[in-house]
């Protein structure tokens, strides 16, 4: 006889959270349980191997399918191998085939088969022709002035061409509840919004829950193609794993956002999994089978980009973000031992950059816990992690993280992502007086053209004019993007899983803090001149004289980069979101910093034209010299308070420098975690290696087919990345002790 | 960036200003050192991660020397206070770890060691020095934690640290003994077994961590405009420390 679990809020509401409350079993033990892989998962590991090999051999796309728009239904079940598989469930028929969707754009669905080698079929492109899509309809609203910015690279990587992403549908609710009881519960919610005034906004609504029910009738049907019934509630382990899984598998099918976070399934897999353990019905090394299998089928999701997306957000990255860990409200933890299962893939399959696992750190996780962590990352260079002591006040418990480093409580919240803007070169706008410093062209209202040697304080004052000129634009640029990815590319298996009234932020972005950050230093403390090309446009800058620089733990200059997100943060807030969105603000760029740094001329702090920023909240490559913990506290200097969205800060330090032996090694990062954390610093991206290793994996791809290298708020295959990309890599900070 | 001298002008002013205090702490806080740099974010200088601070000075010439911009340059001016300041910022970090004075020779500087040292046990601070154990101070032992380098590659004559060692064993305190072992110059086994001997003698329960010679300190000498001596001499690599290790292990492990 089966034991039932206790029951809860969550019997009569759709409530995860208070099942997870009320079932749970936090550990605070060690790792010692862990089981290594099976026979079975050897085999399909295997597999799936030879597979990803011969998807590096083609060049990075092993197959697409042309002859089809990816959603639920479009595909038959496809295998890895299916006499052996535990979890079930593909985007396409094959593994590692990718899906066209179009409907961010037709174009950028077409540039990217023929990237590839691939011709998008006419069937396809008859079938989208007679629709808008959100890349159509966007670009008939866009002002001449927003499609300037975004020319000029002052905006960049905006989901106006693919799907937004960085939404997380709780997947685990149909698991908890099973399909029928949620289309039940929405149906409600639908009869109810029938009796609202029918205004503009309660009709959107009425549509969209329509769209809603329909996809949960979809996600059903998907799944009784692999011939299993998710109708109602998951009964044990694997069905909890396969269903949650499911319903992932039904949104990456429909959108190809940028980032499609998972959410925080482990704790709550757990609780199935203690269950059965209890029954006597699954060993520990079967459940160990069930994480791996599950995290097997997260690492080859895939999604089908341009050349030009890859440059943005190089190494072909997913998001399938995990929350692992934190702390509850009520002061327990909420590390399991499925928190450990799902860390101990990274041995039983080896390293890998998806999916990518972020661990909410609390000071108060217990020590055994910290320290699996902390050699996990120092064997791996896998995990992330983000300061839940920090985030636990705004979001509660029950909340995960999209994309890198954007917090949102689960199935409550979801964000409008929007990408970022360029703050290095909006200062060359300021000093050219509105002006594009590449193009020449009057991008922005015309100001005075800044001669002779450079004033700190005017310049900050015409710094500020521009910012709050941009902040406006941005807006409204997002304002226009979001109606438009509602109306043409809505996420409907993914809104299903939130409630009905979900709560809204606008996620806006900086790139390039730490340039103009040290641009601002130099002009405040040394003496730089602008040197005016022939164009009559600044082409460079002579500098007299040294400046402090972020990244040294000194307050003169990490305050102008405090002050510069706050002035930011306030600037935005002035222009109304579409939908009563909240604003929020991310100092994140993912690999977009070799990008943003190819548009943007030479800069007061000495960067070259063309040269690459820094990833995040970075100090420059190189320019962090007075040590690991100086460059890390001048970082946990920038305010979680203004930016809401994340604060990506990604380090490397070598081994020999973090400690003597391996056990050193991961007690002293997590005292390095415990350190940073406490200062309210948000996230933490940690590597630990030798630049060696990374050239001698950039010359020998071959040999380091596995090397895993976390960048900015994501991990990657450093084989995948651009040799650009490689390069601004290795040229980054690692400290050492000289 | 502010000029030397104005800035040792500003340091005497302050000091001035201040004498008047009789407290000892207030002498301590504008005690002036002179030191070479602040690196905070090593975990291999003492236990748990450490702020190093590197002591400008030194009373010898090792020709395998590190930091060979601590030996010819007078550094900077610092007050104890102001340093104090700085460090205490990384307390965070500090679960397992603390400062490491270093250099240089910290010891040369005796009366700011001091001071650096009682200003940041105010803080709860943990303090070690790292020293090369010709200074053989009972205060100064006694003032902090000790990771003491031996150096015998270029003599066989380590009678200096049997005094330093002898003032240890006489407080209680067993300091980390580090070696940095030189290919062809200190690595032949008997030199290796007095080295242990030597060791074994005052720290029955102690051992010595071997620091293999690198020569990433190259660039440090040509930007100094000074011959690396040991330019020529090949790096250490770790087959030679584990060789060492086992041979003073053997020592260690033998009857006395």
């Amino acid at each position: 006889m089966q034991r039932a679990f206790k029951s809860g809020r969550y019997s009569e509401t759709i409530d995860v959270r208070d099942f997870i409350q009320t079932n749970y079993t936090p550990y605070e033990g060690d790792g010692a349980f862990l089981a290594p892989p099976t026979e079975r998962t050897k085999r399909l590991m295997e597999k799936v191997n030879a597979l990803l090999k011969a998807e590096t051999d083609k060049g990075g796309v092993l197959d697409v399918d042309t002859e089809h728009v990816s959603s639920l239904l479009t595909y038959p079940a496809g295998y890895i191998d299916r006499e052996n598989e535990l979890i079930v469930g593909l985007q396409t028929d094959a593994p590692l085939k990718r899906g066209v969707n179009p409907f961010g754009g037709i174009r950028m669905a077409r540039q990217a088969c023929e990237a590839y080698g691939y011709k998008l079929s006419e069937l396809v492109e008859t079938e989208v022709s007679y629709k808008t899509t959100h890349n159509d309809a966007v670009f008939h609203v866009y002002t001449d002035e927003m499609k300037a910015v975004r020319h000029a690279g002052l905006l960049t990587g905006l989901p106006d061409a693919y799907g937004r992403g960085r939404i997380i549908g709780d997947y685990r609710r149909v698991a908890l509840y099973g399909v029928d009881k949620l289309i039940e519960e929405k149906r409600k919610d639908k009869c109810e919004r029938g009796e609202l005034p029918m205004d503009e906004q309660n009709i959107r609504i009425l549509e969209e829950l329509y769209k809603q029910i329909d996809f949960l009738q979809k996600l059903k049907e998907m799944a009784l193609l692999y011939g299993i019934d998710i109708s109602a509630p998951a009964r044990n382990a694997r069905e909890a794993i396969q269903w949650t899984y499911f319903a992932y598998l039904a949104a990456i099918k429909e959108q190809n956002g940028a980032a499609m976070s998972l959410g925080r399934v482990s704790t709550f897999f757990d609780i199935y999994i203690e269950r059965d353990l209890a029954d006597g019905v699954l060993t520990e090394s079967e459940a160990q089978e069930l994480i791996d299998d599950f995290v097997i089928k997260c690492r080859v999701t895939r999604q089908l980009r341009t050349p030009e997306y890859n440059e943005m957000f190089g190494g072909d990255p997913t998001w399938t973000t995990e929350s692992i860990g934190g702390m509850g409200t009520d002061g327990r933890t909420l590390v399991t031992k499925t928190s450990y299962r799902i860390l101990h893939t990274l041995y039983n399959l080896g390293a890998a950059p998806e999916p990518n696992l972020t661990v909410l750190w609390s000071e108060a996780l217990p020590e055994p816990f910290k320290k699996y962590c902390a050699k996990v990352s120092v064997d791996t260079d896998s995990i992330q992690y983000e300061n839940d002591d920090l985030m636990r006040p705004v979001y509660g418990d029950d909340y995960g993280i999209a994309c890198c480093v954007s917090a949102m409580k689960i199935g409550k919240q979801m964000q409008f992502f929007g990408a970022r803007c360029n703050l290095a070169k909006l200062l060359l706008l300021t000093l050219n007086g509105g002006r594009d410093e590449k193009s020449g062209l009057q991008i922005a209202p015309e100001g005075k053209r800044f001669t002779g040697k450079l004033d700190y304080e005017e310049v900050r004052a015409a710094y500020s004019k521009y910012m709050a000129w941009l902040c406006r634009l941005y807006v409204r640029t997002l304002n226009v993007i979001h109606y438009m990815h509602d109306k043409y590319a809505y996420e409907k298996i993914q809104m299903a899983l939130h409630d009905t009234d979900v709560e809204r932020f606008l996620a806006c972005g900086v790139a390039g803090l730490s340039v103009v950050t040290d641009s601002l230093s130099a002009i405040k403390y040394a003496e730089v001149t602008p040197v005016y090309g022939e164009n009559g446009l600044i082409g460079g800058f002579e500098r007299k004289g040294d400046f402090p620089k972020y990244g040294n733990d000194d307050d003169r200059v990490d305050t102008i980069a405090a002050e510069l997100v706050k002035e930011f943060s306030e600037e935005l807030k002035k222009t109304p979101a579409y939908r009563g969105a909240k604003h929020t603000l991310s100092v994140l760029t993912i690999t977009s910093n070799v990008a943003y740094g190819k548009k943007t001329g030479a800069t007061p702090d000495g960067r070259a034209a063309g040269e690459p920023f820094a990833p995040g909240a970075n100090p420059m490559h190189e320019r962090d010299t007075s040590g690991a913990l100086a460059s890390l506290n001048s970082v946990a200097k920038l305010s979680y308070d203004c930016c809401r969205d994340g604060i990506s800060n990604t380090f490397s330090i070598v081994p020999s420098a973090l400690g003597e032996s391996e056990e050193d090694r991961a007690e002293n990062l997590a005292d390095m975690l415990d350190g940073y954390f406490a200062q309210g610093a948000h996230h933490l991206n940690v590597n630990v290696f030798d630049r060696s290793k990374l050239i001698a994996a950039m010359e020998h791809p071959e040999l380091y087919p596995s090397v895993t290298i976390r960048v900015s708020g994501y991990a990657v295959n450093f084989h995948k990345l651009s040799k650009a990309h490689q390069l601004e890599v290795i040229k980054r900070t690692y400290h050492g002790r000289m | 960036m502010c000029d030397k001298n104005e800035r040792e002008a500003e340091i005497s002013a302050s000091r001035k200003n201040n004498k008047s205090a009789d407290d000892g702490v207030a002498e301590d806080r504008v005690r002036v050192g002179y030191i070479d740099s602040v690196y905070c974010g090593s975990g291999v200088d003492g236990a748990g991660l450490r702020c190093v601070v590197f002591f400008a000075g030194c009373n010898l010439r090792c020709p395998f020397c590190h930091n060979p911009e601590t030996l010819f340059q007078k550094g900077k001016a610092v007050l104890a206070e102001e340093l104090v300041q700085k460090l205490r910022r990384y307390k965070p970090y500090f679960r397992r770890g603390g400062v490491t004075l270093s250099g240089g020779e910290p010891f040369l500087q005796k009366e700011f060691c001091l001071a650096l040292a009682r200003l940041l046990r105010e803080e709860n601070i943990r303090v070690a020095f790292e020293t090369n154990g010709h200074v053989c101070d009972p205060a100064l032992i006694a003032a902090g934690e000790l990771i003491c380098d031996v150096k015998n590659q270029e003599t066989d004559d380590l009678s200096v640290y049997e005094r330093f060692f002898a003032e240890c064993v006489r407080q209680g305190k067993l300091p980390r003994v580090t070696n940095v072992l030189v290919p062809g110059k200190n690595d032949r086994e008997e030199k290796l077994r007095a080295l242990a001997r030597l060791v074994r003698q005052y720290f029955p329960r102690g051992n010595i961590r071997f620091l293999p010679f690198v020569k990433l300190c190259e660039d440090k000498y040509a930007a100094l405009g000074r011959p690396f001596p040991y330019a020529d001499v090949r790096e250490c690599e770790k087959e030679d420390v584990l060789r060492a290790e086992q041979i003073v292990n053997e020592v260690f492990s033998q009857k006395i």
